[in-house]
């Protein structure tokens, strides 16, 4: 402080902080009040630096503390800003190259996330299960039968269920059931009447789903190629539940009762139940023959019965029309396998008749009606 | 008239500083905090538009933070906040259409107005108060530049050497500045003040 001891000059004392304080703000650190009065002149001086000060006030600031902190906060706000403009902007990387490696981190980071988004909206394979994996999941000896005919095919299984397998079809099924379960696996369409067993359920594995039944009739729509898979019952009780090998779905098993339908969405694995078939276009439309046919039968004649089940199963019926031409039956196969109703209406004929089948062709052996 | 200079900071400017550059949100935040109202009030008399002020100032915090890597290790930071708000401000004139009437940087007008400080004055004569009021206006009706210097020189305490960058202009022209402005003072007031010794002798 013995600099002010030169000072000749009023702007000598004004850049003085410690001059500025005593004369402002009063606080007298460096003992100026006693330095003014040791020396006349100076104590001139001193005063009229002082006056100057005085006459020099600048307004002072109005802003409070919350205030400044507003203006904080819209700073931090308009830094966000900006600094997601210059992340986004073409020109990011040659204005600060330092920024470069978070704006590259940001960048791959996008672009992960972008291709994921992209690989799961359009290439859902990692949810999808396929034909091929869910035979390559079955050790038993399967017997495959595709149909690529225009028309549907039957299919007799050991244990007297029927599937009617549609065009463009694939079913994957053991020679002989063995063990606690039955297992068959679909790709394409077909139509199943199952043989009751409570002991041996059946199972339908198609693409990601998997439809249990115990004895029922039910159709199954499973395309490779399609984004949904559809069952439909019509008679009996089928739960229907995701495949184990889709690990993403939940194991919500989906009860289905006669006339009722399930859509599984395969994009985002969502089973969709339909509790009104008829109100489904899609459904409606593509009711097949079978589901179309009545086999409720009273008092009509054999032949008649044995040209809806052909029609109905696509299949050729060779039998003695003489014999059995005034043979009338009353039965309901509705809830039967194929074999099932081919053994219902030929022991309803008489105890000696007999059916055989070989492919699409049935034989039946009879002497006529009881 | 509390201007941050003349209060005791408990972390100096420079440290603050450095640490904002290492990417210290609290120290930006209290470096904010320390000047934001002082570039307030500079700014205001810079500009009649109080709320593209704060704006300007706002946006010249943004880019600190923003651009932090690439500022420089030694600067006086009052110094440097001050010069990037004129800049600011003067870059808002050539834009702005409201202010088209003003065409260049440099003529930025200093619209600050003086006042006096009356409760600080401890003598309660008439005289001295007389003496306050006609000082305050020679200060006021100093050309704006003249004030400008001075306010820079005396309330934010930059040095000749900061002025002149501030008012881009080279040393001797700042110097002059500021000495054009109290010498005109000195003038006036050595005038008057005489008078006023002579009628403060007689009334003995």
């Amino acid at each position: 402080m013995q600099k002010r001891n030169t000072y000749t000059q009023i702007e000598d004392f004004l850049s003085d902080e410690s001059f500025q304080s005593w004369v402002l703000l009063k606080i007298d650190q460096d003992g100026w009040e006693e330095w003014t009065l040791e020396n006349r002149h100076r104590a001139k001086l001193v005063q009229d630096a002082r006056h100057l000060l005085l006459a020099m006030k600048v307004p002072e600031s109005n802003l409070s503390k919350l205030d400044i902190q507003k203006a904080l906060q819209n700073t931090w706000r308009k830094i966000e800003e900006k600094e997601n403009q210059i992340l986004f902007s073409k020109n990011a990387g040659t204005k600060f190259f330092k920024n470069y490696f978070l704006t590259g981190i940001a960048a791959s980071l996008f672009f992960c996330l972008l291709s994921i988004w992209y690989y799961e909206n359009h290439f859902p394979s990692d949810n999808v299960v396929t034909y091929k994996e869910l035979i390559a999941e079955n050790s038993e000896g399967l017997v495959e039968q595709t149909n690529n005919s225009n028309n549907p095919q039957i299919i007799t299984l050991s244990d007297g269920s029927s599937v009617l397998l549609q065009p463009n079809s694939k079913l994957s099924y053991p020679k002989i059931f063995t063990g606690n379960e039955r297992k068959v696996y679909l790709s394409g369409e077909g139509f199943f009447e199952i043989s009751k067993n409570p002991k041996k359920p059946f199972f339908v594995y198609a693409n990601e789903i998997v439809t249990k039944v115990v004895g029922t009739s039910f159709r199954v729509k499973a395309f490779s190629d399609q984004p949904d898979v559809e069952v439909l019952v019509r008679t009996g009780k089928v739960k229907v539940k995701s495949n184990d090998l889709v690990t993403k779905s939940n194991q919500e098993e989906v009860v289905l009762l006669p006339n009722q339908a399930l859509r599984f969405v395969r994009n985002d694995l969502k089973f969709n139940k339909i509790t009104n078939i008829t109100q489904d276009k899609e459904l409606r439309e593509s009711v097949g023959n079978i589901e179309q046919l009545s086999f409720e039968f009273s008092d009509i004649p054999v032949s008649q019965i044995f040209e809806t089940i052909e029609q109905a199963y696509q299949v050729k019926i060779d039998y003695p029309k003489n014999k059995l031409k005034d043979c009338h039956l009353t039965t309901s196969l509705s809830d039967q396998p194929l074999p099932e109703k081919l053994k219902i209406v030929c022991k309803s004929i008489s105890a000696e008749t007999n059916f055989e089948m070989n492919g699409n062709q049935v034989i039946i052996t009879s002497q006529g009606c009881n | 008239m509390k201007t941050p200079t003349l209060l005791f900071n408990v972390v100096d400017d420079n440290t603050l500083w450095n640490n904002l550059k290492e990417g210290d949100e609290k120290s930006f935040s209290m470096l904010f905090e320390r000047y934001y109202a002082d570039l307030v009030r500079y700014g205001n008399s810079l500009s009649p538009f109080e709320e593209k002020v704060q704006d300007c100032i706002q946006d010249v915090f943004t880019d600190i933070w923003i651009y932090r890597n690439t500022l420089q290790n030694s600067v006086v930071v009052k110094a440097y906040l001050l010069s990037s708000v004129r800049k600011r401000i003067a870059r808002l004139h050539e834009r702005d259409h409201i202010f088209r009437k003003t065409a260049s940087t440099d003529s930025i007008a200093f619209l600050l107005e003086f006042s006096v400080d009356h409760e600080l004055l401890e003598e309660a004569d008439d005289d001295a108060k007389e003496k306050l009021i006609h000082l305050n206006k020679l200060l006021n009706d100093l050309p704006g530049r003249q004030k400008e210097a001075i306010y820079l020189r005396y309330h934010q305490g930059l040095n000749v050497e900061q002025i002149a960058e501030m008012l881009n202009v080279n040393y001797q022209s700042a110097s002059n500045l500021l000495h054009r402005g109290l010498m005109t003072l000195r003038r006036e007031w050595k005038g008057s003040f005489s008078l006023l010794l002579l009628l403060s002798a007689t009334s003995f």
